[in-house]
């Protein structure tokens, strides 16, 4: 498979007062299409603007990044910006809801800057957020809604526009253990589903151990770089799901509590979703 | 991105910070309010100059003066003169062909007074009654009557081609001609020599006139003033029809209208009999003294009035009183706006503040955007069509509030008294004196602000496009903003 996200010589410094602090290091890395990569480091060793870079949020002082053919460390903010809306998604640590709109509208969003139809695009975003097993909370406010609820919406959020790569930096850094493998299980299922590349800093190994490829980060330089056999990770997978196994509504039980008065979660969509998990995680 | 979306978002974002929005915009409306209304005094004071200068003359009108009035002016020891060098212009009838064909003119006529004839009107029994002088005789184009202006009380228009029968001559009376005429059997000192309109007797009745200008015959007669053996030659007098009263033409009330054809002729037969005695001025009839000239429209006259100055002539007309009049109004309009304008500035200021505090707040929001593909003139354009709202919205409401202190000025006499009478009746002993009141109507109207539609649209396009202005330079910083701001852990 040809390599969808590659860097030549990536560096990247930064001026602390009067210091120069040089955070990344002549960074070469290769990510192949359809991959699930977890980027792993302690930290401040340099993943998180490692990311960055990647996803073209900064500018690196030196070298190249490029997603397909394009140089996206080359492009001017617009150019960026049009990037984005056709090719990527993004996953953030804290949600970064917009606190104004419901989750339909926050799941909505890329769509609009894509200048979707608002009916249309609303129709799509319901259609994430059922997916995401969330379909009952379509309007409400971002505030009304647990952690893991409100990073399932940023999960669907990142997925609704369909994008050839998706970066996220610690999504399941703000969740609890259980929410956090829920969380992890459906981007891993979806990701899966869609062919999508998916980029996804931690500095949880059990979570990096799922992974197609894991690229360790230290002092700013590539320390490993290693594609796992399918045996490994599927163990890892199953260790890790274990725990969850028939419990994969995100939320919990509350979740379900709340959903059931305006719609019983259709049984039988749930049981299709799960069937699909079937493709790639062996029970 | 949609620019409905955008619209909608900016939308939201407002009614979010609802009390800060507010008070924004509040700053706006009184902004937009003191302007409109300072500029609405200035056209109403403008509109009731208009009305006064119209009840003083007509401003369609220009008055061409005849005479060697030629100008020529020496510059540098060349010559300039505004005619052909040698002769002065002549305000003859082939001038007057030429005004007429002028553009944007109505009518033209040249205008004779008779105070140059001598002579008089007699009437009933051995021409006891009279107007001794013939002060009252006008000379006017009966073509160019129904276009000045003028109009008919009863009756109908002189006609030049009609026939009226030999040695007659069809004349309009005003509706007190009648009163010119004097008792020739009474004495000079006597009060019953002369009456005047209104008059009445002891009992309380009104008085007529001696003559009935309607029905009894009338006779012009003009006179060499020979006291011995005058030769007098004389005319009868029809009267065809009573003109309307025109308040800036004094002569429609009281005078007699004459063709202007027959008017020359009896000027030349006053030449003719005054000649005898060759101690005469005798009247020019190569030249008109004065013409009237009437334009369509007032914004036309001083085109007009140029045109005809070029020829040589100078010329009088209101306009010229009325520029005057409305520079004045002018410059304290714009004293006025310029205080006014002040306090939309202080708004200007408080919508940037406004902005920059929003994006201040929303330093997240806009690196998450960024994040999702927001493009860089989208959250430009969201930023500016907020800011652009505000303005919008506080011109919406200062044009609304405007309008109720306009009805207030406009009726503060009705509204003080209503509050005196409600005071009065609460036992409250209130003195205010009203008078001032009373006076500051200027003249004519007591309108003291008048709102034109096209001022609410300007005032509204200005606080719009004032809002955006004050929000371009937040707008810009929230374009800055790196889409790290998205990412940043708190």
């Amino acid at each position: 498979m040809a390599a969808i996200i590659r860097t030549v010589k990536l560096r990247k410094v930064y001026a602390v007062g009067k210091e120069r602090v040089v955070a990344l290091n002549d960074v070469d890395i290769n990510i192949e299409k359809g991959e699930f990569c977890c980027i792993v480091g302690q930290s401040g060793s340099g993943k998180s603007t490692l990311l960055n870079q990647l996803a073209g949020l900064e500018k690196p002082t030196r070298g190249q990044v490029f997603i397909g053919k394009h140089e996206i460390s080359a492009m001017n903010e617009d150019q960026l910006a049009h990037f984005r809306q056709a090719h990527l998604g993004f996953i953030f640590q804290s949600y970064n809801l917009l606190p104004s709109m419901t989750a339909a509208e926050n799941v909505a969003l890329p769509l609009m800057f894509k200048g979707v139809p608002a009916k249309q695009r609303l129709a799509l975003a319901r259609k994430e957020l059922k997916n995401m097993g969330l379909g009952g909370r379509a309007n409400h406010l971002p505030t009304e809604m647990s952690g893991g609820q409100q990073q399932r919406v940023g999960i669907a959020r990142a997925f609704v526009s369909r994008p050839k790569v998706i970066f996220a930096d610690e999504p399941t850094g703000n969740l609890d253990s259980t929410t956090t493998r829920q969380v992890l299980y459906r981007i891993l299922e979806m990701s899966k589903q869609d062919g999508t590349t998916f980029v996804m800093v931690t500095h949880e190994p059990d979570l990096a151990a799922c992974a197609d490829r894991i690229i360790t980060i230290l002092d700013g330089q590539v320390q490993s770089n290693v594609v796992q056999s399918d045996e490994v990770k599927q163990k890892a997978r199953d260790e890790l799901f274990a725990t969850i196994r028939g419990n994969l509504e995100i939320g919990g039980a509350a979740a379900r509590e709340a959903d059931a008065p305006e719609k019983p979660p259709a049984p039988a969509g749930a049981e299709k979703a799960k069937d699909k998990k079937h493709v790639y995680v062996k029970q | 991105m949609k620019i409905s979306d955008q619209v909608a978002l900016a939308a939201k974002n407002l009614s979010r910070r609802k009390g800060r929005t507010a008070l924004t915009v509040i700053g706006v409306v009184v902004g937009t309010c003191a302007v409109i209304v300072m500029i609405s005094l200035g056209i109403a004071q403008n509109k009731s100059y208009d009305e006064m200068l119209a009840s003083w003359g007509d401003l369609t009108q220009i008055q061409v003066y005849g005479g060697s009035m030629g100008v020529s002016v020496s510059i540098g020891g060349t010559t300039v003169s505004s005619s052909s060098s040698e002769a002065p212009p002549k305000l003859n009838d082939e001038m007057v062909e030429t005004f007429k064909a002028m553009d944007h003119v109505i009518a033209v006529t040249p205008y004779y007074e008779g105070y140059n004839l001598q002579g008089r009107i007699s009437a009933g029994m051995n021409e006891r009654y009279q107007i001794t002088g013939l002060y009252d005789l006008y000379g006017i184009d009966p073509a160019a009557m129904e276009p000045m202006g003028f109009e008919l009380a009863d009756g109908e228009w002189l006609s030049d081609s009609a026939n009226y029968g030999k040695d007659t001559l069809p004349v309009l009376v005003g509706t007190t001609s009648g009163y010119n005429f004097q008792d020739t059997r009474r004495s000079y000192t006597s009060t019953k020599r002369q009456r005047w309109a209104g008059q009445t007797d002891a009992s309380g009745k009104e008085l007529p006139p001696f003559v009935d200008v309607n029905k009894d015959d009338m006779t012009l007669t003009l006179t060499d003033g020979d006291p011995d053996a005058p030769k007098e030659k004389t005319w009868k007098l029809k009267v065809v029809g009573t003109m309307a009263v025109n308040e800036k033409y004094y002569w429609t009330q009281s005078g007699i209208v004459l063709r202007l054809k027959d008017m020359k002729m009896l000027i030349e037969e006053n030449n003719h009999l005054l000649n005898k005695n060759n101690n005469y001025y005798e009247t020019d009839l190569t030249e008109y003294q004065n013409v009237y000239v009437k334009v369509d429209d007032m914004d036309n006259v001083d085109e007009v009035g140029e045109a005809i100055k070029a020829y040589g002539f100078s010329t009088y007309s209101m306009s010229d009183t009325r520029e005057e009049m409305q520079k004045q109004v002018g410059r304290n309009q714009m004293m006025l706006g310029g205080l006014a304008a002040i306090s939309l500035f202080v708004a200007a200021l408080n919508i940037a503040n406004t902005m920059t505090m929003a994006i201040y707040e929303r330093t997240r929001e806009i690196g998450v955007m960024k994040v999702l593909g927001c493009e860089l003139k989208n959250i430009r354009r969201m930023f500016l069509i907020e800011s652009g709202f505000i303005g919008f919205i506080g011109g919406v409401a200062g044009a609304l509030l405007s309008w109720g202190v306009s009805f207030i000025l406009n009726n503060l006499l009705v509204i003080a008294s209503g509050v005196m009478m409600l005071l009065q009746s609460l036992g409250v002993q209130a003195n205010l004196d009203l008078s001032f009141l009373m006076n500051s109507g200027m003249g004519t109207g007591s309108t003291m602000s008048i709102i034109p539609l096209w001022l609410v649209g300007v005032a509204l396009v200005f606080a719009t496009v004032i809002g955006i202005l004050s929000g371009i330079a937040p707008a810009n910083r929230a374009v800055r903003i790196s889409a790290l701001e998205a990412i940043r852990h708190e």
